[in-house]
């Protein structure tokens, strides 16, 4: 019986953050480009669970991670890596000032402030017009590879806490890898 | 050289050193694998973030491995004991019942206590965590955060109800004309200084700043431009946009307003922003209240994770405390019901007679005093054993000793010449051996164990208790007597010798009565005696006797004539016949005497008889004599001579038995598994009386009137020369038999 019982704990133990991984994907990835550049569209779902929204609510910044990867194919050699991208939005909420700061990193300039959160939730969750490559890098009639994941990794909890919380997921999430294949 | 010496060493290794480098090997590879899946696991589980230092990660996956790995363990270790107790119960082994029990009491005295534990520490974190939580720090953060929020509302209100004004102002007076931009300047100056703001900007829609008026306490450096983005930013609904900037001396607020007041797009002609300045400390305060609700909701969100973690905590600790428990429960089971399995096993085998058994001592605790004195237990019994086997070993060797003497002596007493009888104490017969058998004519059989007063009587037993009484009463220890009994029907002569046996002690073991027949000896002595008697009376007697024969004959011739007197010639007569009578009487007295020594040598004994039969086969033709000889007679060592006159005394006797008329049978046969030729003289005549028969061999013995009796004694002196014997028996259907057997 005690044995039946911490076989079950170990089992939930061990795939808990699986599942909970699992829940978040990335959607609408889109390629196109611009005169100039190649460009990427894409957002997450399923990030935003209602322990992040009272996270972020409760001033923790919340930091999303995407990761992209341009790879050139080619037959009998490993790919090529074209290009690299560590996009990171972080949203941090005011409580005194009731506004959501968002700042992208791939973005210049201020960080956005809102009052809304669903606005606070798109800034944080879509990607537009991310500029991922010259077009002059590209060579025409080549295939190529836009690998995409995104990830919740970074939590900015108070310190001490890491040495309690050994057993306790939060709202960590990590996508799969996601690929577009398209000929230049 | 040693490494080939290695190589050739490794098939040689023992079956249990290879078995335990292969369990070795399984072990690896299994801690192997567990750490992987662990790490991996607690990979996924365990964030220690960003700021952790990677070697206190590295030192926190170790220590929580190995504790991981101890816990697999200790449930290993219990789970694989359970499985064996139950197995062991199901099989009834030994000692299965009683480590069930110290098991369960165990498990039963640590689980009350865990478990009491356990939820008490439980319910304590839950109450401790609610409490902590159920204090109104929140409320009261909440109400500083609203006071922070207020003076931020607050702010942002009075500038909407400046810019409204200032906005109609402008508007209304047309300042925004190229050409009235001091009066624009005026005017905000005015208004800063009325309205008490620490400074007023007027933007064009493109970004120009058209007119500025601060306090003189604000540095005109820190109020910078508000860029065009911001300007041209979507306004809320309330017309008003707030921001605020942090500035070395505090922070400024910041609100923008358009012109006209809440206009929107192409509307907008110019924007006016008000500037209110925190002082330091109040903007400090605010950011500090901000932290602070911040850091309470955080650790508020973590209400629950806590929670949990120290629930999973608590299980993982009770749990350990409880395998620990089971596992030391099995651990001191095993200590105590292992020797106690051993010894019954061994006290099992010491019935069954196996004192070589000793069991393993295991502890220094009282079972293993108890094991070493059943070791030393078994040991004495070994020893005792061994002892009584060298015993029962000598015992039977001096047994066999005495058994050897016992018949080394009963063989002496059995073939001894003398008979032997011994009487124990209370005067049993206890022993008597054959030659005493053979001389009493009696079977031991029938007098052993039996009293000796019970076996005699009359004057034998008044014999015996005259001999008891002498030794009774005197020192003496043997007492010499010489006896004459009659032993089935013959007169036997004895010498015995009574001899009283004592132990070391003096004390009476019982009699030893050791005789010697002299029945033949004192024959012998008086057949000498008897030899010389009658060779002096034939030397004294016979000498007499011619003048005597010679006086009367001469009487009988001289006178006989002249007398012619019928008494004389009867008296002569009878005087020649009675001298004759006494010459044949001395002459039988003289042969007696002169009676040599057999000198036996190989002869036949047929021709003998017939040369004996031929004497009287002439004289006497009434009688008929059959001779009949077996076949395959063979030679005999015999005196000739005496044998022929034996068989002619035993001749003369029948033929003087049957009054010259009859039948004489001459028997002989050869007897080769006994080695004995029988000679047999039978007769047709009158036959002896069996009183004469036991007597007829004796001299001096006749049935006739004339004879001195001593034929048949001269007979049997013969036959007995010969190592022969002779006996009588009635011939069938008449008369007597004369049986001789000789030794071939």
């Amino acid at each position: 019986m005690i044995r039946k019982v911490l076989s079950i704990l170990l089992i939930l133990m061990l795939f808990q953050p699986l599942g909970f991984a699992q829940e978040a994907r990335l959607a609408n990835i889109i390629v196109t480009n611009t005169r100039d550049h190649l460009l990427v569209y894409m957002s997450v779902q399923g990030a935003f669970r209602e322990e992040i929204k009272k996270a972020i609510i409760s001033g923790v910044p919340v930091s999303f991670v995407y990761f992209i990867e341009l790879r050139r194919e080619r037959n009998f050699l490993p790919d090529e890596d074209m290009a690299e991208i560590k996009a990171i939005h972080t949203v941090k909420y005011d409580n005194l000032k009731k506004e959501f700061s968002i700042k992208r990193s791939w973005e210049t300039g201020e960080p956005s402030i809102t009052k809304s959160f669903d606005q606070a939730r798109k800034l944080m969750t879509e990607i537009d017009s991310l500029k991922v490559i010259p077009l002059a890098e590209l060579k025409r009639g080549t295939q190529y590879q836009l690998r995409a994941k995104a990830e919740l990794s970074e939590r900015t909890l108070p310190f001490y806490l890491h040495y309690v919380l050994f057993f306790v997921s939060l709202w960590d999430f990590e996508t799969d890898w996601y690929s577009i294949d398209f000929i230049y | 050289m040693s490494r080939s010496k290695a190589i050739a060493s490794l098939p040689s290794l023992p079956e249990e050193e290879r078995r335990r480098r292969k369990r070795e090997i399984i072990i690896i590879f299994v801690v192997i694998v567990l750490v992987s899946m662990m790490t991996y696991a607690e990979n996924r589980i365990i964030h220690f973030g960003s700021g952790f230092p990677i070697s206190n990660t590295i030192l926190m996956f170790i220590l929580i491995n190995i504790n991981l790995l101890l816990l697999l363990l200790l449930i290993f270790l219990v789970f694989r004991n359970l499985v064996k107790l139950i197995y062991d119960r199901r099989r009834k082994v030994m000692g299965s019942k009683l480590r069930t029990k110290l098991a369960v009491a165990f498990i039963s005295l640590t689980l009350l206590p865990t478990t009491i534990l356990f939820f008490f520490s439980i319910n304590f974190i839950t109450t401790s965590i609610e409490f902590w939580f159920n204090v109104p720090v929140e409320q009261a953060l909440e109400n500083s955060l609203s006071v922070g929020r207020n003076v931020y509302e607050r702010a942002e209100e009075n500038h909407r109800f400046f810019l409204e004004r200032i906005a109609y102002q402008i508007k209304t007076k047309k300042l925004l004309a190229s050409k009235k931009t001091e009066a624009l300047s005026r005017y905000i100056q005015v208004v800063q200084r009325a309205f008490n703001i620490d400074a007023i900007e007027v933007y064009a829609t493109n970004a120009d700043r058209l007119a500025v008026s601060q306090t003189a306490d604000l540095n005109p450096s820190v109020l910078s431009f508000v860029s065009a983005d911001n300007l041209q930013k979507e306004l809320p609904d309330g017309s008003v946009r707030s921001f605020s900037e942090k500035i070395a001396g505090g922070e400024l607020v910041r609100t923008i307003g358009t012109i006209p007041f809440g206009a929107d797009g192409a509307d907008v002609r110019a924007f006016v922003v008000l500037t209110l300045s925190f002082p330091p400390g109040l903007s400090e305060n605010m950011a500090s209240i901000s932290r602070g609700f911040e850091a309470y909701q955080q650790i508020k969100l973590l209400k629950k994770p806590i929670q949990a973690t120290y629930y999973i905590t608590l299980s993982i600790v009770a749990l350990l405390v409880l395998f620990c428990s089971i596992w030391f429960g099995f651990y001191l089971a095993k200590s105590i019901t292992i020797p106690i399995m051993e010894l019954d096993k061994g006290t099992r085998r010491v019935a069954e007679g196996d004192l070589r058994f000793s069991i393993n001592r295991m502890a220094d605790d009282e079972m293993g005093s108890l094991v070493d004195s059943f070791n030393k237990m078994t040991k004495d019994l070994r020893h005792g054993r061994e002892q009584l086997e060298l015993s029962a070993h000598m015992l039977r060797q001096q047994n066999i000793e005495i058994e050897e003497r016992r018949q080394y002596i009963e063989i002496v007493l059995k073939n001894v010449s003398a008979g032997v009888i011994t009487l124990d104490a209370q005067g049993l017969v206890a022993t008597m051996n054959t030659s005493a058998e053979k001389m009493l004519d009696m079977k031991s059989a029938r007098i052993i164990n039996r009293s000796y007063s019970k076996l005699l009587a009359g004057q034998h037993l008044k014999l015996a208790d005259d001999i008891m009484e002498r030794f009774n009463q005197s020192d003496e220890d043997t007492v010499e007597l010489s006896l004459r009994v009659t032993i089935s029907g013959r007169p036997r002569s004895f010498m015995a010798h009574f001899t009283a046996l004592k132990d070391d002690a003096g004390r009476h073991m019982g009699i030893v009565m050791v005789f010697d027949d002299l029945t033949d000896l004192e024959k012998a002595q008086r057949m000498a005696a008897w030899r010389e008697v009658a060779r002096r009376i034939a030397h004294e007697v016979k000498n007499p006797l011619t003048p005597i024969t010679l006086s009367a004959q001469r009487l009988q011739r001289k006178y006989s004539g002249r007398l012619n007197e019928p008494v004389f010639e009867e008296c002569t007569r009878m005087i020649i016949d009675q001298v004759e009578s006494i010459r044949n009487l001395v002459n039988e007295f003289s042969m007696f005497a002169r009676f040599p020594t057999a000198h036996p040598e190989p002869c036949n004994l047929p021709p003998i008889i017939e040369e004996a039969q031929a004497v009287y086969r002439e004289g006497h033709p009434d009688i008929h004599f059959e001779i009949r000889v077996s076949d395959q007679v063979p030679s005999l060592n015999l005196d000739h001579r005496q044998i022929k006159q034996a068989i002619i005394n035993l001749l003369d006797n029948a033929i003087s038995a049957m009054k010259g008329k009859g039948t004489i049978t001459i028997t002989v046969t050869h007897d080769p598994i006994l080695k004995r030729v029988r000679l047999e003289v039978a007769d047709t005549g009158p036959g002896i009386s069996d009183d004469d028969k036991t007597r007829l061999f004796e001299p001096y013995f006749s049935t006739k009137k004339s004879g001195m009796g001593l034929g048949l004694t001269i007979v049997n002196t013969i036959i007995e020369d010969h190592n022969g014997m002779i006996g009588v028996r009635n011939n069938q259907p008449q008369g007597a038999k004369f049986v001789i057997e000789l030794p071939v």
